[in-house]
């Protein structure tokens, strides 16, 4: 009995070292996609301001080691100061004030199959009738595997 | 000599003193007669005379009557012996065990060692000396010295039980007997159990559904009971604690106290705690940069204060004792990224380390348990009951998102959770040969929701389980154990709908302003059956231990029915109604080698699961955040500890352990990845060195621990690699002779992370943002005994 339980525990030994080292040929996708608006065409830049009532094309480069999914544009207030973009540079924000009928634009997309680069470019018209001041707006996207980018710019809409 | 290992028998020898008048005195001592050390504690009795040996096992009785011709000799573990006294003689007596009693009722730590090597399980007994020598801030961090146990920390004062790389609902906690019910499937709290005055730990590294039913997939923390005071015994203690970090001040109070029969104990426990520190200025996470004041991670502040008081009764046949117990939290979240999403905010954050400010939890686990074990001779009957009600609140700033407008108040989710325990078993003996127990465990409980941030679905649930199980004895060295158990469950799930509208596409391209569903009421019912076998053979000095068995969890209410945003990753939840109980299979084996200057164990494991629960980010969106939805699939995952120890040097104490996990998904989405919060490849090296008594200090000892930690490049999304890590901790321990009539005073200096080296857990809560582990810290700990 103790020749055999010491041959299962060799054994075992044996197949934690092998199967440490076993799996470096498969092909698992390790890599987030990127985004990116430092491009000329990349829009909104920080701090750009944008007027009710005019149309826009919301443009980002994304690309992603294997194949995008989807993205996503998210546009919200910034009334309340509550967090700052993750560009460089910072804008000047209006004072704090409460919403009463903010701008909300929440829009899910995807991308065609089997795309590695994309450029993200959506059309968008800021309607009349809502609340001016400090918006924020979130591009994020993903790949098949479920690893995510996010970015965020500070923008204002004015009259 | 094994036998003599194996049997514990009582050795007394009792001399009696001759005295020509109508009284006479007796002295004895009390010894194990297989280690020959003093047994503390042995109750002596006989017509009105009573005396406890002393902890060198010494007993002096003074002025017994001539009349007395017999006394009583009995301690907890060993079968009670009459002796009988006379005047002139001196009187030696050899006991034997009583296996049943042994078995059921004795926490001696003797008897647990020997429990241990015949049960085939894998388990680990942590006595107190080692919660009182390595001590941390929770409960959990102090048990991740054990090779194979790991936490999964939420800043400093809070962690969850990882064991060989599974937590939250996969480790079962069990206090008392009953099972602890908190919000264990959460991500950022922590056991809300007091680690003051806990004596004695089991850690079960296996499936151990057997026992304790759904949730003991991969392990069992089981905090036992403590050990009933001594007659006629009054002992208190006060422990101090101050820390440097986070400019912790600890106090903890606790006595004991037993006439001859009832006894009873309380403690006291309050912390108070500022903001902790980490050896970086700044924070980088993804492209954000907060930048912090002195080191702080800021508002992780906490405190916590804890109450217990128990009453117990024993005697020959009975023992009981009732426990009421309350511990209550408050602890602050790191404000910038609660979870993944970044905010700023108009509190002053830093105007003091030691206020907690927004976001922060309220927690308050109260707790009633009473454990009853009657001995009727040949059956142990055992009882547990337990009434738990866990409050737990969040609150974060009220802030508007997509289309739910600002909340009204700071009380983002109410989580009120009832649970009720009824355990029953009987362990009887038969032909000396069979232990068996037969028990049934019964549980109900309820979880109510409040906040104006939905997750879960309010819900209640009922277990039933039976089990039986076997410990066959084929010879002294050859144990078998076997069971099988059956599990019955019931989940309600209740109704949600959003407390405000949103906005929805119709299919005529219309939009409707709707209060969305979240979850519907639900009905599920859950069956399974468990098993286990194993064998365990003690050859010499050394043990072997094989044990193969199933476990299972039941699925929880938010792997089920979570339907909403979790604003604190910033993420969708959704759960999936389809979802099976999670089944594992797992191949135990253990190997310890004991000798007196030298110890060697190796326990490696193989563990399949058939439908691994696991919350898979997804590549959709929902309103803009990505939706997480809980899927299962087979996981293989295969690892072990490895231990080794020597005392070979005088005085030297030297110990290296080491602990691995592999884990793959090998179906599914996430088919080849590894499973979330995987540890590293981790080893520890410990040395410890007795230095001479000088002045007061008595038993003076330094030791040092060195952890070496490989880099975590096996993760699956959203997780990062995490680099490697090595990092010293260091300690002074020794008792002070102050008090001339009381014992001595523990004294406990601490240097924790000595280079304030600046490292990522890979299982830490806050490494998602990039937070490093918490920098140099030195602590200081008094323990004052009272009598």
């Amino acid at each position: 009995m103790k020749v055999k339980l010491k041959y299962l525990f060799f054994l075992s030994l044996f197949v934690i070292i092998t199967s440490c080292s076993s799996d470096d040929n498969s092909d698992k996708d390790e890599e987030k996609p990127t985004i990116s608006i430092n491009y000329t065409q990349g829009f909104p830049q920080p701090c750009v301001q944008l007027v009710k009532g005019e149309t826009y094309s919301f443009r980002a480069q994304v690309t992603d080691n294997k194949a995008l999914a989807s993205y996503s544009l998210d546009l919200h207030n910034n009334f309340d100061h509550h967090t700052h973009d993750d560009q460089e540079g910072i804008c000047d924000l209006e004072p704090v004030k409460q919403a009463v009928n903010p701008f909300i634009y929440m829009e899910n997309f995807t991308v065609p199959e089997n795309s590695i680069s994309y450029e993200i470019a959506v059309n968008l018209t800021i309607p009349d009738d809502i609340d001016t001041g400090d918006y924020h707006c979130a591009y994020s996207v993903t790949d098949q595997t479920g690893w995510q980018s996010r970015t965020s710019i500070d923008i204002k809409i004015i009259d | 000599m094994l036998y003599k290992m194996l049997s514990i028998c009582l050795f007394i020898s009792v001399c009696s003193i001759a005295n020509a008048q109508d009284s006479f005195n007796i002295k004895g001592s009390v010894l194990d007669a297989n280690t020959l050390k003093p047994i503390e504690g042995a109750n002596i009795t006989g017509t009105n005379l009573f005396a406890i040996s002393t902890s060198t096992g010494e007993f002096f009785i003074k002025n017994i009557k001539r009349q007395t011709s017999s006394i009583t000799v009995s301690h907890i573990g060993y079968a009670s012996e009459i002796v009988t006294i006379t005047t002139n003689k001196d009187i030696k007596v050899l006991l034997k065990e009583s296996s049943t009693v042994l078995n059921e009722v004795a926490v001696t730590g003797k008897s647990n060692i020997k429990k241990a090597k015949e049960t085939p399980m894998v388990t680990h007994t942590v006595t107190k000396e080692f919660l009182d020598k390595n001590r941390e801030n929770s409960l959990m961090q102090t048990l991740s010295k054990i090779p194979g146990v790991s936490t999964i920390n939420i800043g400093s004062g809070q962690s969850k039980p990882v064991i060989r790389g599974l937590g939250f609902n996969r480790v079962a906690v069990v206090q008392n007997g009953i099972k602890h019910e908190a919000q264990q499937w959460g991500n950022d709290h922590g056991l809300e159990i007091d680690q003051q005055g806990i004596e004695n730990i089991q850690i079960i590294k296996g499936p151990a559904s057997l026992l304790f039913g759904s949730d003991a997939i991969a392990g069992v923390v089981h905090i036992q009971p403590n050990k009933v005071p001594l007659q006629k015994s009054f002992k208190g203690e006060v422990n101090i604690l101050g820390e440097s970090n986070n400019d912790l001040l600890g106090i903890s109070a606790g006595i004991r106290a037993r006439k001859e029969k009832w006894f009873y104990r309380t403690r006291l426990t309050y912390r108070d705690y500022a903001d902790y520190k980490v050896p970086t200025t700044k924070i980088n996470y993804e492209n954000y940069v907060f930048e912090l004041h002195n080191n702080n991670l800021r508002n992780t502040a906490g405190r916590e204060a804890n109450a217990s008081v128990s009453i117990g009764y024993v005697d020959n046949t009975i023992k009981t004792e009732t426990l009421f117990s309350n511990v209550n939290a408050k602890n602050g979240f790191f404000a910038n990224a609660h979870g993944l999403e970044v905010r700023t905010s108009k509190i002053d954050y830093d105007s003091s380390n030691r206020d907690i400010d927004l976001p922060y939890h309220n927690v308050n686990h109260f707790k009633i348990s009473n454990n009853t074990t009657v001995n009727t001779g040949n059956h142990i009957l055992h009882f547990d009951l337990g009434f738990q009600n866990n409050k737990r609140e969040e609150h974060s700033e009220p802030i508007p998102h997509g289309y739910m407008p600002k909340p009204p108040n700071t009380k983002e989710r109410v989580f009120t959770k009832n649970t009720y325990s009824l355990n029953a078993r009987d362990a009887f003996n038969i032909n000396n040969k069979h232990n068996v127990v037969l028990g049934v465990n019964l549980e109900h409980q309820n979880n109510t929701i409040g906040g104006w941030g939905f997750l879960i679905p309010e819900y209640s649930r009922f277990t039933a389980g039976v089990f039986g199980y076997n410990q066959y004895k084929i010879n002294k060295n050859w144990h078998i154990l076997a069971g099988a158990r059956y599990d019955y469950g019931v989940l309600k799930t209740s109704a949600y709908n959003d407390w405000f509208r949103s906005t929805v596409k119709n299919e005529d391209n219309t939009t409707s302003q709707v209060y969305l569903q979240r979850a519907k009421n639900k009905t599920l019912d859950f069956k399974n059956i468990s098993a286990s076998f194993g064998v365990s053979h003690i050859k010499n000095n050394t043990t072997y231990k094989v044990n193969l068995g199933k476990s299972f969890r039941m699925s929880l209410a938010n792997e089920l029915a979570s339907d909403g945003v979790n604003y604190h990753m910033y993420r969708f939840e959704k759960g999936n109604l389809d979802l099976k109980p999670e089944v594992a299979y797992q191949l135990d084996l253990d190997i310890n080698h004991t000798k007196k200057q030298f110890s060697l164990g190796i326990s490696p494991f193989l563990n399949l699961f058939e439908n691994y629960i696991y919350l898979n980010p997804t590549s959709n969106y929902f309103e803009t955040l990505q939706i997480y939805e809980y899927t299962q699939s087979k996981v293989f995952r295969i690892g072990g500890e490895f231990s080794a120890s020597t005392s070979v040097i005088k005085n030297l104490e030297l110990a290296a352990s080491a602990e691995y996990v592999y884990s793959r998904q090998t179906s599914g989405l996430k088919k080849d990845f590894t499973l979330p919060f995987s540890p590293p490849l981790s080893g520890l090296f410990s040395a410890s060195y007795k230095i001479k008594d000088f002045s007061v200090f008595k038993t003076p000892a330094i030791s040092a621990d060195y952890r070496i930690t490989a880099a975590q490049e096996e993760i699956v999304p959203p997780e990062q690699t995490t680099d490697g890590y090595n990092v010293l901790h260091m300690s002074f321990t020794s008792k002070l002779n102050i008090f001339k009539n009381n014992a001595p005073v523990d004294v406990r200096l601490k240097l924790n992370n000595v280079f304030n080296t600046k490292y990522y857990n890979h299982t830490s809560f806050y490494r998602l943002i990039d937070v490093p582990e918490a920098g140099r810290n030195i602590s200081v700990s008094l323990t004052i005994p009272f009598k």
